[in-house]
């Protein structure tokens, strides 16, 4: 049988010769499967499975050790220890993409058609056979019973049509027409997610701050490489705490911070976990804190060995007369070492080199830990400026919170897209395109009242409504 | 009494439900399948009375807290939907033959809550991750979704014993379980249910997550697991649009997928993740 699209008005053709072109399109009908899209979840599914059995980026370091070369470089060279960001996951990922646009591009038209179609009223085919409990028969005159029907329906159907023929008046109900389209909104909504984890990934970072309380910083460490990043104004730490459930485990940890531009102060927060904070679009979370040395501290001097002099009160970078007036001396640096607190030492004399060297709070301990020729050198040595030895007593302790920086443009729209799947899965699932049919024949003397209606999904919901429609109609002619 | 004195005998109420259901499926009388049904509203009861009962006690100790933040508290929680909505599928269907093949799973649910070394029944406070309104809705939804998950294992497994040929059947054990058409209706409605669910859990969990550690999805093992058992589903779901895929191919693919399931509430624990909390 010969084609003869020719003598097809244009336009028609046109949608004819490209649903030809589709259906004879190998790539098309190949990604148009829904077989497909079954294949590519379970392997999806699979291949995640195996991203939770190997050790994944930094917890892949001992695993990876206990491997000899060959199966290392074969496993690293298909991205196994960060499997979800390899190439070919994200292909795959990108493959189930495609799937999904390509079948519902080729399923979407039927169902606009159908959300389009208006059902004919006038039908008397969805009538016949109909069981007894849904066929009325009443003695009442066709004008009269008419008006009580209308009521009723109206009552029950906010938007309906009616047609009025020699024999009767027919009327149609619909609900949920647009029951059709839910699945392509979840469709959709796959790939506004998908795009806002993208746009997040090439427009956001992941960074981190270590601000020890009552400092400033002005840059954060961008995770995965070794730049940093000036967000463009400055983070204060004025207080961390933490609090503590008598068993021990931790009950709260608090952040109170100000942002700062140009040193003006601009806002200030407290950050918890769970309460992130957001400044010029980047978004503080707290994340782990430290102790670290604050900036004060208490020394003791002695002329040689054991002869105590005096106990100071230091502070970093604050000059001090040494006792005997022979110069200055003061604190460049406070830090722990392992978990000893050490302070650097600067004796300046006029016209001479200064003097630098450690001094620790527990000096024996230290002595026992390192290895002799570094306890022996005058780097280490508390009595390298003669005659006086320098003792480290104690050490003002204060915490360091550990922020985690990130900014991501991406979230309002995978935001948009949570809320799109759910209203999609609604309409999928819960609603149902029904149309519900009445029809009031004029038989005379008599007047029957029939209803019937469909439904695409849930049957038996739309035959208990049908069902309870006709026992309404039934108690409106027996009072 | 404590609440958990009070889970630690419903374990064996709900065995008894078990018993009764079984004996109703063998006998093939009416009787058993009452008393069964009344245990199980019962012990329902007494369950609902107990998880308020833990979050007074909870309030007692001067840390407030809803009772769905450990493993031991959330198996309770897992246990309840499972019964909810058990009975609002037995009062719909009107047909009592799948109470014998979920009744197990609560009763192992408490059994494995109230009697595993590993287990603390402890009301232990909240660590600061878990201080979120988000904790609720989340725990909800998984633990409906899980619940659902569980009831279409339930009718996949009814689904293989009943067989092809129900007509020959003359054991009122089979005679009881529906036909396989309406069992695979009923099976794809609590996929449904439990598929809106597990999607509701993702999306709390990830909102929350986005505000507790930054991150909206960091492919944490139980994160990972849930997608897993959320793609596992979606395959569920599209395989009814296959044809010639109705039955048995798809009943497979349901036990799979509450072998997902099982894995992201249990096997996630044996590794390494965010989601240490909810092991002990």
């Amino acid at each position: 049988m010969g084609h003869r699209y020719h003598l097809l008005p244009s336009r028609l053709r046109k949608a004819v010769m490209e649903e030809i072109g589709k259906v004879s399109n190998p790539v098309w009908k190949f990604f148009a499967s829904v077989k497909l899209t079954i294949v590519f979840l379970v392997l999806l599914a699979i291949f995640s499975v195996a991203g939770t059995m190997i050790p994944q980026k930094e917890g892949a370091m001992e695993f990876v050790q206990r491997l000899n070369p060959t199966t290392f470089n074969l496993m690293d060279f298909f991205g196994l220890f960060d499997l979800y960001h390899a190439g070919w996951f994200r292909f795959l990922i990108a493959m189930l993409v495609l799937n999904l646009v390509v079948c519902s591009l080729e399923r979407f038209p039927s169902a606009w058609k159908r959300v389009k179609a208006r059902p004919s009223v006038e039908r008397t085919k969805p009538f016949e056979e109909l069981p007894d409990t849904l066929l009325i028969s009443t003695e009442r005159g066709y004008q009269e019973a008419l008006g009580n029907c209308l009521n009723l329906f109206k009552k029950r159907f906010s938007a309906f049509r009616s047609e009025e023929t020699e024999y009767g008046t027919f009327f149609l109900a619909e609900k949920g027409r647009f029951s059709p389209l839910g699945v392509y909104i979840v469709h959709l909504s796959v790939l506004v997610i998908l795009i806002g984890a993208l746009a997040g990934s090439f427009f956001g970072f992941e960074g981190f701050v270590k601000i020890p309380e009552g400092e400033t910083v002005d840059s954060i460490m961008v995770r995965g490489g070794n730049q940093s990043l000036s967000p463009g104004f400055e983070i204060r730490c004025d207080k961390f705490t933490v609090e503590f459930y008598e068993n021990g485990s931790p009950k709260e940890y608090k952040s109170e911070v100000t942002f700062l531009s140009g040193g003006k102060e601009i806002e200030k927060r407290d950050i918890l976990v769970n309460h992130p904070a957001t400044f010029k679009g980047i978004t503080f979370y707290q994340s782990t804190y430290e102790k670290v040395a604050g900036k004060e501290l208490r020394i003791k001097l002695r002329k040689g060995l054991d002869e105590d002099l005096e106990t100071i009160d230091a502070e970093i970078g604050k000059k001090m007369e040494l006792p005997g007036k022979e110069g200055f001396f003061q604190i460049l640096d406070v830090r722990h070492m392992g978990t000893v607190p050490a302070a650097l030492v600067s004796v300046e004399i006029q016209g001479a080199e200064p003097t630098r060297f450690w001094i620790f709070e527990d000096f024996e301990h230290i002595k026992s830990r390192l290895p002799a020729q570094m306890i022996n050198s005058p780097k280490f040595d508390p009595a390298a400026f003669k005659p006086y030895t320098f003792l480290l007593l104690g050490v003002q302790e204060r915490y360091a919170t550990g922020l985690q920086a990130n900014q991501d443009p991406g979230v309002p729209v995978v935001w948009a897209g949570f809320i799109l799947i759910i209203l999609g899965f609604i309409v999928t699932f819960f609603t149902s395109h029904q149309t519900i049919r009445m029809f009031v024949e004029n038989k005379g003397k008599k007047t029957v009242i029939r209803v019937t209606g469909s439904a695409s999904r849930n049957r038996p919901a739309l035959d208990r409504d049908i069902q309870r429609l006709a026992e309404d109609i039934r108690s409106l002619f027996a009072a | 009494m404590t609440s958990s004195a009070i889970i630690s005998y419903l374990t064996f109420v709900y065995f008894l439900a078990f018993v009764f259901y079984l004996v109703m499926m063998v006998m093939g009388r009416r009787l058993p399948g009452t008393l069964a049904t009344y245990t199980l509203l019962g012990s329902f009861a007494a369950q609902t009375a107990a998880i308020i009962l833990r979050w007074q006690e909870s309030y007692a100790l001067g840390m407030g807290r809803a009772p769905f933040s450990n493993l031991y508290e959330s198996l309770i929680f897992f246990a309840w939907t499972l019964v909810l909505l058990y009975l609002i599928v037995e009062w719909r269907t009107k047909n009592k033959s799948a109470g014998a093949f979920v009744t197990p799973l609560i009763f192992l649910a408490l059994a494995y809550a109230s009697f595993s070394p590993n287990i603390s029944s402890k009301i232990m406070p909240l660590i600061p991750a878990l201080k979120s309104n988000w904790l609720i809705t989340h725990v909800i939804t998984c633990f409906l979704g899980y619940a659902a998950f569980a009831l279409s294992f339930g009718f996949s497994l009814m689904y293989l014993f009943k067989g092809n040929d129900s007509a020959n059947n003359t054991a009122s054990f089979l005679r009881l379980i529906p036909a396989r058409g309406i069992l695979d209706e009923l099976n794809y409605q609590m996929v449904v249910i439990g598929f809106l669910m597990l999607t509701l859990g993702i999306i709390t969990g990830s909102v929350w997550a986005h505000s507790a550690w930054g991150s909206y999805w960091s492919w944490d093992p139980k994160e990972t697991w849930s997608l897993i058992t959320w793609l596992v589903y979606a395959a569920v779901i599209h395989s009814r649009l296959v044809r010639g895929w109705k039955g048995r191919k798809i009943i497979i693919l349901c036990i799979v997928g509450f072998a997902c399931v099982l894995f992201t509430y249990f096997g996630v624990n044996y590794l390494a993740g965010l989601h240490s909390y909810a092991t002990s």
